[in-house]
C-alpha cells in the first residue's frame, strides 16, 4: 500500500504562522457598561428632554419619521436614533482631485486623519509673527503649507476670512483653498446658499456631478449650538449635504459647566444628544450618507472664563467621546494639537504633545485644530507645522510592533552572538529605515549644533514653515482651466447674491 | 434690632441667595436705612467678591452665585432707594442681534451687571433691531449691551447704534459689545461706547466709563 506523505514545513508545525493579529495599538478610558449608560443616557435626552430645532421642513421631517414636535422642542424616541444609526455607512472614501491616490480619505474604524481646524478670527502672521485678523491670502497658505506637510490627511482653514465681503469668508476660503492643496478639505459655510457655491467649486474640481457622486472630494463641516439647539442654518446645512451625498462633520463645541455638566459624563451625554440630531436628519434625508459627529469638548476655565483648548480633560473627554461615538457605530471628530497660549512657546509645545499623543491613541478619525492657539481664537501656521511634527511621532507609537519569524530575528541575534554589533546585518539595512526621522526635532552632538547656528525648536519651526510658504508651489498649476473658470464665475454669482441680500 | 452688615456680606460672597432674601427683608421691616444697608452691607459683599475673583481664590460659577444673591437682594432694596443711592449702578438692556441664537457669553455679562447692582432686562436671543430700540425707548436704559457670535451677525450691531441716533435716543445710553468675533476696532467703527473681551470685564470697563464721563 502506498501513503502519500506531504512534507514538513514550518506551517504545518504550527498555527501561528498561519495568521497574523492586526492590532492597533489603542487605549482605553470607559468600559463597556459606562459606554452603554453614556448612549443610553443620550436616548434618555434625546425622548424625554429633546432639542429645539429652529426649521420647520427639519421638524416636519421628524414628525414624520414619528418623533414628537412641540413648537421648536423635538423628542425623538429612541427608534427613530437607533434606525438613523442603522443606516450610516460603515465606510465612506473621499478622494483628493486630482486623482493622487495617497491623499484618499477612507472614513472607517481604526483609520485616522489629522488636520488644522476652522475660523478662528485671528492669525499669526508669517512675516512679523504678531497676531492679525485672517485675510484671503492666508487661507492658500495654510493650504499650500498642509498639502507639503505629511502628517496632515486633511485641510481646514485656521480662519474666517475678514477682506471679503461680509458673508462670503466661507466661497472664498473654498475657492482658494481647493487651488492650493489636493488634500481632501474639509469646508464649513454660513448659509446653504453658501454650501451651494462650495459644492458647484468641488463639481467643478471632480468634473462633473456624477463624478462627484462616485467620488467626493471634501467633507463639510456643521455646528448645532450647544446645549441642545439645532439653528436654522446648522440644520438646513445638514440637510442640503445629505441631499447631495456630501460627507459631513455635524458636531458642537461643547463647553463643561457652561453649555454643559461639569460631570465628564453629564458633558458626553448632552455633546452626543446634540450631534444625534443631525445625523437622524442626514439619515432620514438619505439613508448611507456620511455623517461624523464629536466636536469639540473641553472645559470652561472658570477662573479666566475662556473655554480651554490645552487643558488636559479636552484629551480624556474626546478619548472618552471617541468610545462612546464608535459605539454607536460611526466615526469620530476629535481635536488636538491646540493651545491656550498666545505665542509659540513652551505651553503651546506641551499641550500639543500631549493632545495628539492621546488623540492618535484614542483611535479617533477626523483630529482637528491641529494649529489653533489662544483657546481657538487664533489660527497658528506654525503650530500647525510644529504639529505635523508630533503628529509623525504620535503614529508610531500607535503602530505598534510587529511580531513574527522575522522581526523576532531570533536567527540574526544567533549569527551575530554576543559581543559584536549589528550594523552590517542584511537584516539592519533591510529595518533600519522604519525609525522614526525627524524633521525639526535637534539630535545634533552639541558641536554640530554650534556650527549649524545653535537654532532653537521656534527658530527650526520658523524657518520650515517660511521654506515652505516661499518655496512649496502645491497644486495650483495643476488645476484644469475650466474648474478655474467655474470657480470664478461663482465667485461673482455670490457676490451678486451678497449684494442683493446680505444674508443669504 | 442691630443689623450685622458683616454677615450681609458674607451672605454675598457665599452666595446664599435665601438667607440673604431674609436678611434683606428683615433688615427693611426693622427700619434700617436702605442707602445704608446698600453701602455697608451689599456693596462691600460684592467688592469682596471682586477682590477675591481677581486673585484666583473664587471662581466663575460662585462669583455668579453671589451676583444672583446680590441681584435678589436688590430685587427687595430697589423700591425703597432713590436714583442718588444707586450710584451709577442703574438700568441695563441686553440682547443677542438678530439671526444669532448664542447666549452664554450675553448671559453671563447680564449676571455680572446684576451682581453690580444693575437692573438688567435681558431681551434674549434673535432680537431684531427694532427690539433693542423699542427697549431703549421704553426701559430708558443707562446701558445697552449688545452679543453677537458670528461675522454674519456683527453688522447687526452697527445698525442698532444708527437706529438709536435716528430715534435721537443714542446719546442718553452708553452702547456695550461683546461676543468672540468682536473687536475693540469694530466697537469704534460702529461707534460703540464699549467693547468688553469677556463678561468678567464688561462691569468693570463699564465703571471706569462712566466714572471718566462723568466727571
Amino acid at each position: 500500500m502506498q501513503i502519500s506523505v506531504m512534507p514538513k514545513t514550518n506551517l504545518t508545525m504550527s498555527t501561528r504562522t498561519n495568521y497574523s493579529i492586526q492590532q492597533t495599538p489603542h487605549f482605553q478610558i470607559l468600559s463597556d457598561n459606562q459606554k452603554e449608560r453614556i448612549y443610553n443616557g443620550m436616548l434618555r435626552t434625546l425622548q424625554y428632554t429633546g432639542a429645539n430645532v429652529h426649521h420647520e421642513g427639519a421638524r416636519e421631517l421628524f414628525k414624520k419619521a414619528g418623533c414628537k414636535v412641540d413648537g421648536i422642542k423635538v423628542f425623538f424616541p429612541s427608534e427613530v436614533i437607533t434606525n438613523a444609526l442603522a443606516t450610516v455607512p460603515p465606510v465612506t472614501e473621499v478622494f483628493p482631485w486630482n486623482g493622487d491616490e495617497s491623499k484618499k480619505i477612507t472614513i472607517e474604524k481604526d483609520r485616522s486623519y489629522f488636520g488644522p481646524g476652522p475660523t478662528p478670527p485671528n492669525f499669526i502672521d508669517p512675516d512679523t509673527l504678531e497676531r492679525r485678523p485672517y485675510i484671503r491670502k492666508d487661507a492658500s497658505t495654510v493650504a499650500r503649507v498642509c498639502d507639503a506637510l505629511p502628517n496632515m490627511g486633511y485641510v481646514q482653514s485656521l480662519g474666517s476670512i475678514s477682506d471679503v465681503s461680509n458673508g462670503l469668508a466661507d466661497v472664498y476660503e473654498f475657492a482658494d483653498m481647493v487651488r492650493n492643496t489636493t488634500t481632501p478639505i474639509m469646508s464649513w459655510s454660513f448659509t446653504r446658499n453658501g454650501c451651494r457655491d462650495i459644492h458647484r467649486m468641488a463639481i467643478a474640481m471632480a468634473g462633473g456631478e456624477e463624478e462627484f457622486r462616485h467620488r467626493p472630494n471634501y467633507i463639510f463641516y456643521g455646528e448645532p449650538i450647544s446645549p441642545l439647539v439645532s439653528d436654522f442654518h446648522a440644520i438646513d446645512k445638514c440637510m442640503y449635504c445629505a441631499e447631495n451625498r456630501i460627507p459631513q462633520v455635524y458636531s458642537p463645541c461643547a463647553i463643561g459647566g457652561g453649555t454643559v455638566p461639569a460631570t465628564h459624563a453629564g458633558q458626553l451625554v448632552v455633546a452626543l444628544s446634540e450631534s444625534m440630531v443631525g445625523v437622524i436628519a442626514s439619515q432620514l434625508i438619505s439613508p448611507g450618507t456620511s455623517v461624523i459627529i464629536g466636536g469639540v469638548q473641553s472645559i470652561l476655565d472658570m477662573r479666566n472664563s475662556i473655554y480651554s483648548y490645552g487643558a488636559p480633560e479636552l484629551s480624556l473627554l474626546s478619548a472618552a467621546h471617541t468610545e462612546v461615538v464608535h459605539y454607536c457605530g460611526l466615526p469620530m471628530y476629535s481635536q488636538s494639537g491646540c493651545t491656550d497660549t498666545k505665542k509659540m512657546d513652551i505651553q503651546s509645545a506641551m499641550e500639543a504633545a500631549l493632545s495628539i499623543n492621546a488623540a492618535m491613541m484614542s483611535g479617533a478619525n477626523f483630529v482637528h485644530d491641529n494649529g489653533y492657539t489662544e483657546s481657538g481664537m487664533t489660527g497658528d501656521i506654525f503650530q500647525a507645522v510644529m504639529a505635523d511634527e508630533l503628529i509623525g511621532m504620535a503614529r508610531i507609537i500607535e503602530a505598534g510592533i510587529e511580531v513574527n519569524e522575522e522581526t523576532l530575528a531570533v536567527d540574526v541575534i544567533k549569527n551575530v552572538g554576543s559581543g559584536g554589533h549589528y550594523l552590517y546585518e542584511d537584516h539592519t539595512m533591510k529595518w533600519f529605515r522604519k525609525h522614526w526621522q525627524p524633521t525639526l526635532m535637534d539630535r545634533n552632538s552639541y558641536e554640530s549644533w554650534q556650527e549649524k547656528g545653535q537654532k532653537t525648536m521656534k527658530d527650526r519651526i520658523i524657518e520650515k514653515t517660511r521654506n515652505l510658504i516661499d518655496n512649496y508651489e502645491g497644486p495650483n498649476n495643476e488645476v484644469p482651466e475650466n474648474a478655474d473658470q467655474e470657480i470664478e464665475k461663482i465667485l461673482q454669482e455670490a457676490e451678486v447674491r451678497i449684494k442683493n441680500d446680505p444674508e443669504s | 434690632m442691630n443689623i450685622d452688615f458683616e454677615r450681609i456680606s458674607e451672605l454675598i460672597t457665599k452666595g446664599q441667595i435665601e438667607q440673604l432674601q431674609e436678611q434683606t427683608n428683615q433688615a427693611i421691616e426693622t427700619g434700617t436705612e436702605p442707602a445704608i444697608l446698600l453701602n455697608k452691607g451689599l456693596l462691600p459683599g460684592m467688592d469682596k467678591v471682586g477682590q477675591l475673583w481677581r486673585n484666583g481664590d473664587m471662581f466663575m460659577p460662585e462669583v455668579l452665585r453671589s451676583a444672583k444673591a446680590m441681584s435678589k437682594a436688590m430685587d427687595i432694596l430697589r423700591p425703597h432707594l432713590s436714583k442718588d443711592d444707586m450710584g451709577s449702578a442703574g438700568k441695563m438692556v441686553l440682547g443677542t442681534v438678530a439671526g444669532d441664537l448664542h447666549d452664554i457669553g450675553k448671559d453671563l455679562a447680564g449676571m455680572m451687571f446684576e451682581g453690580a447692582g444693575y437692573e438688567v432686562l435681558n431681551i434674549g436671543i434673535d432680537q431684531p433691531n427694532e427690539a433693542f430700540v423699542n427697549a431703549a425707548i421704553e426701559h430708558k436704559p443707562d446701558v445697552l449691551g449688545m452679543s453677537a457670535l458670528l461675522t454674519t451677525t456683527m453688522p447687526r450691531m452697527g445698525e442698532v447704534i444708527n437706529s438709536l441716533k435716528e430715534s435721537g435716543i443714542r446719546d442718553e445710553m452708553a452702547v456695550i459689545i461683546g461676543g468672540a468675533p468682536v473687536t475693540k476696532e469694530f466697537a469704534d467703527e460702529i461707534g460703540a461706547d464699549l467693547y468688553a473681551p469677556n463678561a468678567g470685564s464688561a462691569v468693570e470697563l463699564t465703571k471706569q466709563y462712566f466714572a471718566q464721563n462723568n466727571s
